[in-house]
């Protein structure tokens, strides 16, 4: 097997631009990164950083009127980005398939979901009633639904929360999608049904050896569960690497920042929190500079100014895009 | 329990019942705390488990159908009409959706300045002058941003907003739930430093209700977590996230996800789902989830019990704490 067929996504360039009442939204751009086979990625981000932008338009699942998609996304070898809505269906399923932050509104609530499964299985994969039937019970078995064949006939109302998380899991992996996009699979679930879901994806992604991209806010979510993590703002890589590099070695003030930011379990209560003054920026009207400067405490006139590019750090597959790097912490710390 | 300190809240087996008959749901079912002058009480759990419910209860924004709840001494249930709206000026409540708990067609300054119009005890001046000064206290420049609406916010803002107000009639207890839960880290930790500022200026008592384990540790003096209408354990923050005595809790720690690529996988995951509190299991709440469950638990409610000085469990089984 070449180098080549080990990736299986390649996004090069990407941006997406909504055209508004205030005038053209670059809510992604300038993204590139590649991705493995059977890996899991992080991407991490605040709210409006264009986290789910970017795995909404890897998938091409953007709006059809009002935007405008440049660069390439090569999904195991097809072009997504200007390719037919046709094209984009055959691919959604068998290649790649999303799991949606919400549960509650992302199953149809008055069709049992055994149908809501059944529905990719004939359609796509052109099964019998009786074998699409069979199927999606072994699927509710495989997610860690109990007694499947008995829940094959529910409604999602009957379901928990966490419970229909796992339907819609069952759903995306309907095909066997060689690449599963999770946005924020988990907000909104309890912590302990939050564990269940995240090693379930886990075991799942052995399994099937799929490759996971696990969009979420949480750095907790991301810190033990990915092997690389992609840290966006304001629609663009600020940092990626490998995940103990990027929490460890960080360069981007910005990541150092969200990291210090969060209240941590082992802390000791009252704790002063570290914060970022400010707020995200206007995507609308964005500088020339660094998005980020108006909030750093490190900002020069260059930063406001000039673009800083991803540039490698010492560490191999480590980039970070900062004209003001923190030092290299590799050495120095245990 | 000898404390020599007067409690400034005491809730003595606190019950909410939605609905009746078969239907009846007990939400809250007999909880107990004191809540000390100048504390912050946490109070966490997973959905359902009643910890809103108890808040609201507190304000009496839904009826507790029984138990007692006093504050400084008065016993808040009995109180009606004028009575309980003056005594209810010592308590504020902030809510967890900071835009939906403003109006969006109303002027900052008049949003904060509403629970100062409603009781007119001060001047149309002084009143001017409390409300400019309570919006910068919270971090929001009158001159600037009082005459804007609250729509034109955003949420972190907002909640900033909702900060001022529930300050406005300088209440004693301010009951927080969910307060940060729909902000981004960045803007989260600056509410957290910013409620700390405050309840250290105003000489503030806080309820500090959420889901986020770490966020309660952060903010707390001491820490009640809550299973399906019950407390379960209670006691200072540091002892009890360091060494947890009921199973519950130990579980609740070890799903919480820490931001260490280093810190270890979850031994542990708790397996099922919360029971439905229309059906609640007998005996002790979680023993159908708890792995260390005996015979002795379906039978029998446990009480709680000291384990170390301030820190009660409700467990037949109590974990060993590992005393320093």
């Amino acid at each position: 097997m070449s180098n080549e067929s080990e990736k299986l996504l390649i996004v090069n360039n990407l941006a997406t631009t909504f055209s508004t009442a205030g005038g053209p939204l670059p809510a992604v751009s300038g993204v590139s990164f590649e991705m493995l086979r059977n890996e899991t990625i992080g991407i991490v981000g605040e709210s409006g950083s264009g986290k789910t932008v970017l795995s909404r338009t890897i998938m091409g699942l953007q709006p059809r009127t009002n935007v405008v998609v440049t660069g390439s996304v090569l999904l195991n070898g097809n072009e997504m980005v200007g390719a037919s809505e046709d094209f984009k269906r055959g691919l959604w399923g068998t290649e790649v398939a999303m799991v949606f932050q919400d549960p509650m509104t992302s199953l149809n609530p008055v069709m049992r979901i055994g149908k809501q499964i059944d529905e990719s299985l004939r359609v796509r994969l052109g099964m019998s009633k009786v074998d699409a039937k069979a199927r999606a019970i072994e699927l509710l078995e495989l997610v860690g639904i109990p007694s499947p064949a008995h829940r094959y006939s529910a409604y999602p109302g009957q379901l928990s929360g966490g419970m229909r998380q796992r339907v819609v899991i069952a759903i995306a992996l309907a095909c066997s999608p060689k690449l599963l996009m999770a946005d924020e699979p988990t907000t909104g679930l309890d912590v302990t049904i939050q564990a269940q879901i995240l090693n379930l994806l886990d075991e799942l992604k052995e399994r099937l050896h799929m490759s996971v991209v696990l969009v979420t806010h949480d750095l907790g979510v991301v810190a033990t569960r990915t092997s690389r993590i992609i840290v966006m703002y304001a629609g663009r890589i600020v940092e990626i690497g490998d995940t103990r590099d990027v929490f460890h070695h960080h360069r981007m003030p910005y990541t150092r920042a969200l990291l210090e930011s969060s209240p941590k379990v082992s802390n000791a209560s009252h704790t002063r929190l570290t914060t970022i003054p400010g707020r995200p920026p206007n995507l609308l009207k964005l500088s020339d500079g660094c998005s980020f400067a108006p909030r750093c405490s490190y900002a020069t006139d260059r930063c406001h100014n000039e673009r800083p590019e991803l540039q490698p750090a010492d560490e191999p597959a480590h980039s970070f895009a900062c004209w003001n790097p923190l030092p290299t912490t590799r050495g120095a710390s245990a | 329990m000898t404390d020599t300190t007067q409690p400034l809240l005491r809730v003595r087996d606190l019950q909410v019942t939605f609905g009746r008959g078969r239907h009846a749901v007990s939400a809250v079912a007999g909880v107990s705390f004191d809540v000390f002058e100048g504390e912050t009480l946490g109070l966490v759990g997973e959905s359902g488990c009643g910890k809103s419910t108890t808040g609201k209860a507190l304000m009496r924004i839904v009826e507790p159908s029984g138990g007692l709840i006093e504050l400084q001494g008065i016993d808040l249930i009995k109180q009606k009409g004028r009575a309980l709206r003056n005594i209810r000026t010592r308590m504020q409540m902030i809510f967890q959706d900071p835009i939906s708990s403003l109006n969006p067609r109303r002027r900052v300054k008049d949003i904060v300045a509403e629970p100062l119009d409603c009781w007119k005890t001060i001047s149309g001046h002084e009143r001017d002058v409390l409300v400019s000064d309570l919006l910068s206290k919270v971090g929001i420049d009158p001159a600037v941003y009082g005459n804007r609406y609250a729509r034109q916010f955003s949420g972190g803002q907002c909640q900033r907003i909702s900060i001022a107000r529930s300050l406005a009639m300088r209440p004693k207890l301010l009951i927080c739930d969910e307060m940060v839960s729909a902000l981004d880290v960045s803007v989260q930790a600056q509410i957290l430093n910013l409620l700390e500022d405050l309840k250290r200026e105003y000489g503030l008592t806080l309820l500090f209700i959420a889901h986020d384990l770490a966020v309660v540790k952060n903010v707390s003096d001491r820490v009640a977590v809550m299973y399906l209408g019950k407390i379960c354990e209670i006691g200072p923050a540091d002892a009890l996230y360091e060494a947890p005595a009921h199973p519950y809790t130990k579980f609740l720690l070890g799903a919480a996800l820490e931001a260490d690529p280093d810190s270890p996988m979850h031994a542990q995951v708790l397996e099922g789902e919360p029971p439905s509190p229309l059906n609640p299991p007998s005996g002790c709440r979680f023993r159908t989830r708890c792995p260390n469950a005996t015979q002795r638990c379906a039978n029998e409610e446990p009480l709680p019990q000291e384990v170390a000085p301030g820190h009660q469990v409700s467990c037949h089984y109590p974990l060993s704490i590992t005393r320093k």
